[in-house]
């Protein structure tokens, strides 16, 4: 129980969850053990800070997604010939995950209103009148005429579903689409 | 964590919708402490779900101005979904405030002046100013109908266009467009290779890319478009769009909706529509961040994706190295690496020589 640790985890860590998403992602072909896979990351990260917090928190998150692959493919649980030599290009990939924005409270209401949007509609009517409308669960489920574990599941899988959205969108500025075209253009000069 | 990364969500969402739910007594506190100490992946799942949780609570601000019970409909904060319609939205706006500021300070100085001349006057100028303009776009528009814009890319260079109507195409290795946007049409014309599209909506002048005898059409939507021969290849990650083929022996062709995910193969034989999801289909799309994504490819196959992209060729030496398969992404703009990997992981040995490298099975 150490409130400080936890904090520094959502600040520093959960952050990058969008890059740490799209990193994994490239190098892991199972799309169903991805989930899995982000979960064992965000522990050894966590198990880590708790001895000692990393002076650099995206890098030392990026590091332990990359041991945590070659320590599988070790395992011999995929036949995938990449990651066991192209250290080279998984770090340049480190470099290329976009730096995250800490985005200001209007995008973040942006990004909470389209994660709502995509919920589905019994939960997305529920989790409005909890959050939005602030009304208790037990008031959800008078007004719904539904049992209160009625609710209580529905927030339970709007929690889950908020939580999926939130943290693995990309903070994305309106420039920034300007800056990966300009990106793009630097790129092209180097190599032609 | 043999338990499970979803199970362990599923748990802690329960306990943290339970706390959530009131009523929340001493023991469950000690009991949730217990659950939260059992494992460390608990603990992470939990402050996951806890800290989306909490900024949720910003939620609230979208209620101001709606009666109570009132649940409104879906995307009506969510209209600008991306960037590019984002910024043109912000510039839209700059835009209307010069206008505005441009109205008050010529109104202050009318005022100023408070004479009946000098308002005929400027009446007459402003007339006179949109009649230019009116003309000059009209001008533009035909100028650029008849003036089609040619772009090409080397082999392994990329290239990014930002087209005049706000929409971005991105060039791969080795290809050449063709850019007409008219008043009732933008065209573009794939004349060799691949290129990726971002297009801008406007529902008034559909975005039309012609690709030998095939025709891609969008409104506002993210496809790529590839040309081997007579080979057309679509690829979708967002939107939908529409792919039609030229008449044959003047009977027309029927018309392929491609939605977002799916891609299409269109040969001579017909079309080949797989659909996929949205993270599959940007998957192929990699090769504009400098990746060649494999999976459970051929040797063969994945040989020739990155010959497109290099001067100094791979060759497959005998049948058996054709055969293999391999997996992973791989940087396009190194051979010389990719070789490398392929003698460590796999049964090949490769011959350097100066213009082409040869694959041999060993």
């Amino acid at each position: 129980m150490d409130k400080a640790l936890d904090a520094w985890f959502v600040r520093e860590i959960l952050a990058h969850e969008a890059s740490l998403a799209q990193y994994l992602r490239r190098c892991w072909p199972q799309a169903d053990e991805l989930h899995d896979l982000r979960q064992e990351v965000y522990v050894r990260v966590y198990e880590a800070a708790a001895k000692a917090l990393p002076q650099q928190p995206k890098s030392f998150l990026f590091a332990t997604a990359r041991h945590l692959i070659t320590d599988r493919l070790r395992r011999g649980r995929v036949v995938s010939i990449e990651p066991a030599g192209d250290f080279e290009s998984l770090n340049v990939l480190i470099d290329e995950v976009s730096p995250e924005q800490r985005c200001g409270a209007r995008q973040i209401l942006k990004r909470l209103a389209e994660a709502l949007d995509r919920l589905p509609d019994r939960c997305r009517q529920i989790v409005w009148l909890r959050r939005v409308e602030d009304l208790p669960q037990k008031e959800v489920a008078s007004r719904l005429g539904i049992s209160e574990k009625a609710v209580e599941k529905q927030i339970a899988k709007g929690m889950r579903l908020l939580a999926e959205h939130y943290h693995g969108q990309p903070a994305v500025p309106a420039n920034a689409a300007a800056a990966a075209r300009r990106r793009g253009a630097v790129t092209e000069q180097e190599s032609g | 964590m043999n338990a499970g990364s979803r199970q362990i969500e599923h748990d802690a969402a329960a306990w943290l919708a339970r706390r959530d739910g009131g009523d929340w007594s001493a023991e469950q506190t000690a009991a949730l402490e217990r659950w939260l100490s059992a494992a460390t992946a608990h603990r992470v799942a939990f402050l996951r779900l806890e800290a989306a949780w909490a900024e949720s609570d910003r939620l609230k601000a979208l209620g101001a101005g709606l009666a109570r019970g009132e649940l409104p409909e879906r995307g009506r904060w969510t209209q600008n979904r991306f960037g590019l319609r984002a910024r043109r939205a912000e510039e839209a706006e700059t835009h209307r405030r010069a206008l505005a500021d441009a109205a008050v300070a010529a109104r202050a100085e009318r005022r100023s002046r408070a004479r009946a001349p000098a308002r005929r006057l400027a009446a007459a100028a402003l007339a006179a100013t949109a009649l230019l303009a009116v003309a000059l776009s009209w001008g533009w528009q035909r100028y650029e109908r008849v003036q089609p814009q040619a772009y090409r890319t080397a082999i392994g260079s990329l290239r990014e266009i930002a087209l005049a109507d706000g929409s971005a195409a991105t060039m791969s290795s080795d290809s050449a467009i063709e850019v007409a946007l008219s008043r009732h049409e933008r065209h573009i014309e794939l004349q060799r290779g691949e290129a990726y599209f971002e297009v801008a909506k406007d529902a008034a002048r559909p975005f039309a890319v012609q690709a030998g005898e095939r025709r891609i059409v969008a409104v506002g939507t993210r496809f790529s478009v590839r040309r081997d021969g007579d080979e057309v290849r679509v690829v979708v990650s967002e939107g939908t769009v529409r792919l039609e083929s030229a008449p044959q022996d003047g009977r027309g062709q029927p018309v392929t909706l491609l939605p977002a995910g799916s891609s299409a193969l269109a040969t001579a034989a017909g079309v080949l529509v797989r659909d996929g999801s949205i993270a599959d289909a940007e998957r192929a799309l990699d090769w504009r961040r400098g990746y060649l994504v494999f999976l459970d490819t051929p040797l063969a196959v994945a040989v020739a994706e990155f010959n497109r992209y290099n001067r100094r060729p791979l060759v497959i030496g005998d049948a058996a190295a054709a055969q293999l398969r391999i997996g992973g992404s791989f940087r396009w703009s190194n051979a010389e690496v990719f070789a490398n990997l392929l003698e460590q992981a796999l049964p090949v040995r490769a011959e350097r020589e100066s213009e082409r490298i040869v694959l041999y099975s060993r």
